[in-house]
């Protein structure tokens, strides 16, 4: 065992409050292990302290990828300095002499100002979260884009659960006597245990029908990326693309790496960034995939800005039969975030009628707020 | 790096298991903090095999239990013996204390014990294998929280039975589902993902000493550019080696697209996954990689 200093414990809170911030789900019982394995004195060895926290910090696979380059970065400079610098601060503790040292680490472990100016940038905090969850898509800056993902991940997550538990929770049903009785006869024909009436699991169905046409440019590739993400989640969600043409993008979504996902998109989606005939593609949507994808489990949801060239009648029509063959019709349009945004373009004042909902799409907050309109179903 | 942990990359690897310093940390902490060790990974990569590998280690016994959907705790965790406690109130109908009788059928005789309360009543620590728990319900998973935090498990009528040794317990998945923020903060984790190209050809020497090197490495080379296609299922350790021995039954010293062709369905478990495979060439699969 050896003695660890109270701003070395300082500097070890530091650390699990920057992961924390980077969405990793750590409490006291977290910080209380790590300060274990630093009165172990696995500290002096970086492998042995990098691989023990590593242990207890990450708590899934997105964890686990990204804990290295956390590690490395923020006690790059503690490592660096000479080994036997470090040596020199450890001592022994007077009443276990054999096996137990010291370690006087505090006052070399301050932080220079300049590094703490530099980690203060790198640090993103609760404010930092909700800052990014407002942030409009196409104003996202490339050094927040990866902190946005990891965001959306872990929210997606949290929400996904949320999901879980309240369907568990509504799929008790009444007593099944057939089973009970089948059930007792090992008992001597005494029904001790019930046998339940399970509800049939409705399983959510979600149909994502996303606008990669050229005016949607800097929302669409956030929009995919989001739907990407929520696929990890529910098992039963579909994806299209349309701009002058439909794609079906879900096979492609099979892939488990998200790079490989994101080419084959790419390859196979031709119409990115072309013009916008959102009338045609949901009536291929209806006459292709239709029988397929619309029932009344089926939750559709068009991501899209409204702006169409085509027919309006042809886009009237073709969500009038969408709504008539689905539960719910959502309408995510992410110019609807703007100010003094008001549905006044042609397409979009013949839709309106015929929607369930009609909601902005513009920042990671209001993508969070479908799971409402999803829990309904 | 540490003494014990050098030690155990060394027994594992007598125990014929590969371990990097990485994972063998993971298992060092798993013995000294005594927190349950959850292993995800793709299918394949010996998540299961370690927790076998770490009862030998031990020298102990390995008690396993495999989820499924509908586990529950009477499968998991304990049972009572209802024909025992029936014929023990017929046998003892003219007894007037009935609470004395009472007490009598709801005592540990008459508990049917499953694998968690098995572990936790052993005579020595055993290995406790909670294997692809992401097939049980997300029910059965509270259950196993106070096992996993408290090594403690509660039976109604009999009260907390605290463990009488503490086993070394590993959960593993397979990431189909995934699992609750509460277990997985009860657990130390670990991404098992699959070997480096060196290392595999390691296992594969390890596994099957008769070997020829050159077709080991003909083998590694073909599967890891195998996974870096667009698989349904991607191949893992266990394909790799089932595919070497394989070849070494056929007694192949060179892969030849012909060979691919017949012997492809011990690496490849989907429909077109081996279309795919079948339509290339051997050598697309051949080109050296690292």
């Amino acid at each position: 065992m050896v003695e660890v200093t109270k701003t070395f414990k300082e500097r070890l809170i530091d650390f699990t409050m920057y992961c924390r911030e980077r969405q990793f789900v750590l409490g006291p019982q977290e910080t209380q292990d790590a300060f274990v394995i630093a009165e172990n004195g696995y500290v002096l060895e970086r492998k042995l302290f990098q691989y023990s926290l590593k242990a207890i910090f990450c708590k899934r696979k997105e964890h686990f990828d990204r804990f290295d380059e956390m590690f490395d970065r923020f006690w790059s400079r503690f490592y660096e300095e000479k080994l036997e610098q470090r040596k020199k601060q450890i001592k022994l503790i007077k009443n276990e002499p054999d096996t137990a040292t010291v370690i006087f680490l505090g006052a070399k472990f301050n932080v220079p100002k300049k590094e703490k100016k530099i980690e203060a940038k790198q640090t993103k905090g609760a404010n930092e979260s909700i800052r990014l969850r407002m942030t409009d898509f196409s104003k996202v800056d490339v050094s927040d884009k990866k902190y946005l993902e990891e965001l959306a991940l872990e929210l997606f997550h949290q929400m996904s659960m949320r999901f879980k538990r309240r369907l568990e929770n509504s799929n008790k049903g009444k007593v099944n006597i057939r089973r009970t009785i089948r059930q007792s006869i090992g008992k001597g024909g005494l029904p001790l245990d019930l046998a339940f009436k399970k509800k049939r699991k409705e399983k959510r169905k979600v149909v994502f029908i996303l606008d990669i046409s050229g005016s949607m440019d800097t929302y669409s590739y956030y929009l995919l990326r989001y739907v990407m993400i929520l696929k990890k989640y529910f098992k039963s969600l579909e994806f299209f693309t349309f701009s002058t043409k439909l794609t079906h993008v879900t096979p492609l979504l099979r892939q488990n790496n998200e790079q490989e996902v994101l080419k084959q998109i790419s390859v196979n989606v031709n119409s990115w960034s072309s013009g916008t005939k959102i009338g045609e593609s949901l009536t291929e949507f209806l006459s292709s995939y239709g029988n397929r994808f619309l029932s009344q489990k089926h939750v559709v949801v068009v991501l899209s800005d409204g702006l169409e060239t085509g027919s309006v009648t042809v886009l009237k029509e073709a969500v009038k039969t969408i709504r008539r063959k689905c539960k719910t019709l959502v309408w995510l349009n992410p110019l609807k975030g703007m100010k003094n945004y008001q549905p006044i373009q042609k397409g979009i004042i013949n839709v309106m009628p015929h929607l369930d909902a009609f909601e902005s799409a513009h920042n990671l907050d209001s993508l969070l707020k479908l799971e409402k309109l999803l829990m309904d179903v | 790096m540490n003494k014990e942990i050098n030690a155990i990359i060394k027994d594992f690897y007598n125990n014929d298991y590969i371990l990097n310093e990485e994972l063998a940390t993971s298992l060092f902490l798993l013995k000294n903090l005594e927190k349950p060790l959850l292993l995800e990974g793709n299918p394949g990569v010996g998540k299961t095999m370690l927790a076998k590998t770490l009862a030998s280690h031990l020298g102990t016994n390995l008690i396993r239990l495999q989820c499924y959907e509908g586990l529950d705790v009477s499968t998991s965790i304990y049972e009572w013996n209802y024909q025992k406690q029936l014929l023990h109130i017929k046998l003892f109908e003219s007894e007037k204390d009935k609470k004395a009788l009472e007490n009598q059928i709801f005592s540990m005789d008459y508990v049917l014990q499953r694998p968690l309360l098995q572990s936790i009543r052993a005579d020595k620590p055993v290995v406790l294998l909670i294997d692809e728990i992401d097939r049980a319900d997300e029910e059965f998973e509270a259950y196993l929280l106070e096992l996993l935090s408290d090594f403690q498990i509660s039976i109604p009528e009999l009260g907390t039975i605290k463990a009488t040794t503490k086993p070394f317990v590993i959960l593993t998945s397979n990431r189909t589902r995934e699992l609750s923020d509460a277990l997985r903060r009860r657990c130390l984790y670990h991404w098992v993902d699959f070997p480096s190209k060196a290392k595999e050809i390691d296992i594969i020497a390890k596994k099957l000493p008769n070997i020829d090197q050159v077709l080991a490495t003909q083998v590694v080379t073909f599967i890891h550019n195998l996974r870096k296609s667009s698989l349904h299922k991607p191949p893992g350790i266990a394909e790799s080696l089932d595919w070497a021995k394989t070849l070494l039954l056929m007694n192949v010293d060179n892969i030849t697209d012909e060979i691919v062709h017949n012997t492809i369905g011990s690496v490849l478990k989907h429909k077109d996954d081996v279309d795919f495979v079948r339509n290339k060439t051997v050598q697309e699969f051949l080109f050296p990689i690292d």
